[in-house]
């Protein structure tokens, strides 16, 4: 259950963002996530729903999740293909020799957010 | 409504911790180890193996990651380990690089050449946080099955060297050694593979003088 870890530093990344930025709400995060990332995404779309409930500035925000496929690209003959389970051997020539090109992403890419209201800023302020 | 760009690593505070234990440790020299597998699988008894073995040539520091209990780190410590540290990580599946951090603070690092950093029992979670090691070593046994790296791939996958314990123990069980090792060659077929029993010590002799080597910069 790392989902849960991985859930928790995307709501510091974002909340830390949402401070900065002087957003009242964060309505959704969009993410980047690798097939090879280990990461499952029903278990982290719980866990970031769950933790986002705690959080006055994240709370009901939507995980908008974008996945990357788990590719590679021989370096003898420069096929590229998708890797099925982890193992990364050319379909085309059979070597081994493949540098992986994508699908180890774990990002935070955006978030969109309602901004503070020039009047709420003066009542902050006052 | 506003969009904001983040484009962020999501782990990037665990990779600034494990970047800083780097500088930390490469200019005392020191090699560090990131010790995983299921639980059972025999790591604390290796390192207890390794230990005595090599205490009376290298200065082995130790961090113990277990959910509860200390009762690994005062077996370490009697094997002979120069410096130990127990993390207990009240129910958290996995070892973050902060916790590896907090326990090198510490430690007095002159005390150590090697540093194995021993991980919660678990073949899934412990693969996305970079620790700050040299080296990943996922030990496997043959009390497990023989379909283990078939199951979990990424870990042996993002693995360098992978031990196979239990060895005493295969006319008593259904393992298919060979197997075993096609699958982890599958996976990784750069991985170096040692086989032992720490129980009659078959195979300890080549993993400690491979470990010795590797302590000293060798490998």
């Amino acid at each position: 259950m790392h989902e849960l870890s991985i859930a928790q530093s995307i709501v510091e990344v974002v909340e830390a963002t949402a401070v900065e930025n002087r957003a009242s709400q964060v309505n959704s995060v969009r993410l980047l996530i690798g097939d090879g990332s280990g990461v499952a995404i029903e278990p982290l779309i719980f866990s970031f729903e769950m933790i986002a409930s705690m959080e006055p500035l994240l709370s009901g925000a939507k995980l908008l999740i974008e996945r990357v496929p788990h590719r590679a690209r021989c370096r003898k003959c420069a096929t590229e293909f998708i890797i099925p389970d982890f193992v990364v051997i050319c379909p085309a020539c059979q070597v081994w020799d493949c540098e992986v090109i994508s699908g180890t992403e774990l990002q935070v890419l955006e978030m969109e957010f309602d901004a503070e209201s020039e009047e709420e800023e003066q009542l902050c302020q006052n | 409504m506003p969009k904001l760009t983040i484009a962020q690593n999501i782990l990037a505070a665990n990779d600034t911790y494990a970047a800083g234990i780097r500088q930390l440790l490469a200019p005392r020299g020191i090699r560090s180890i990131n010790f995983m597998s299921s639980p059972g699988a025999g790591k604390t008894t290796l390192l207890e193996r390794t230990i005595r073995r090599l205490r009376v040539k290298l200065q082995i520091g130790v961090i113990e990651g277990d959910i509860e209990t200390s009762a690994d780190a005062e077996r370490i410590e009697a094997a002979g380990a120069s410096e130990t540290c127990q993390i207990n990580t009240r129910g958290n599946c996995h070892l973050e690089a902060h916790m590896v951090q907090a326990a090198l603070d510490q430690f007095d690092l002159d005390r150590v050449q090697l540093l194995i950093i021993e991980n919660i029992g678990n073949l899934i979670c412990p693969n996305a946080w970079d620790l700050g090691e040299d080296l990943r070593v996922v030990i496997t046994s043959t009390t497990e099955g023989d379909e283990k790296p078939a199951k979990y791939p990424q870990m042996f996958a993002d693995a360098q060297v992978v031990v196979i314990n239990k060895l005493d123990l295969l006319p008593y069980v259904d393992y298919d050694l060979e197997k075993v090792r096609r699958q982890v060659l599958a996976l990784n077929p750069h991985l170096r593979i040692f086989e032992l029993s720490c129980r009659t010590e078959e195979g300890l002799d080549g993993w400690c003088e491979w470990l010795e080597n590797f302590a000293r910069g060798e490998i």
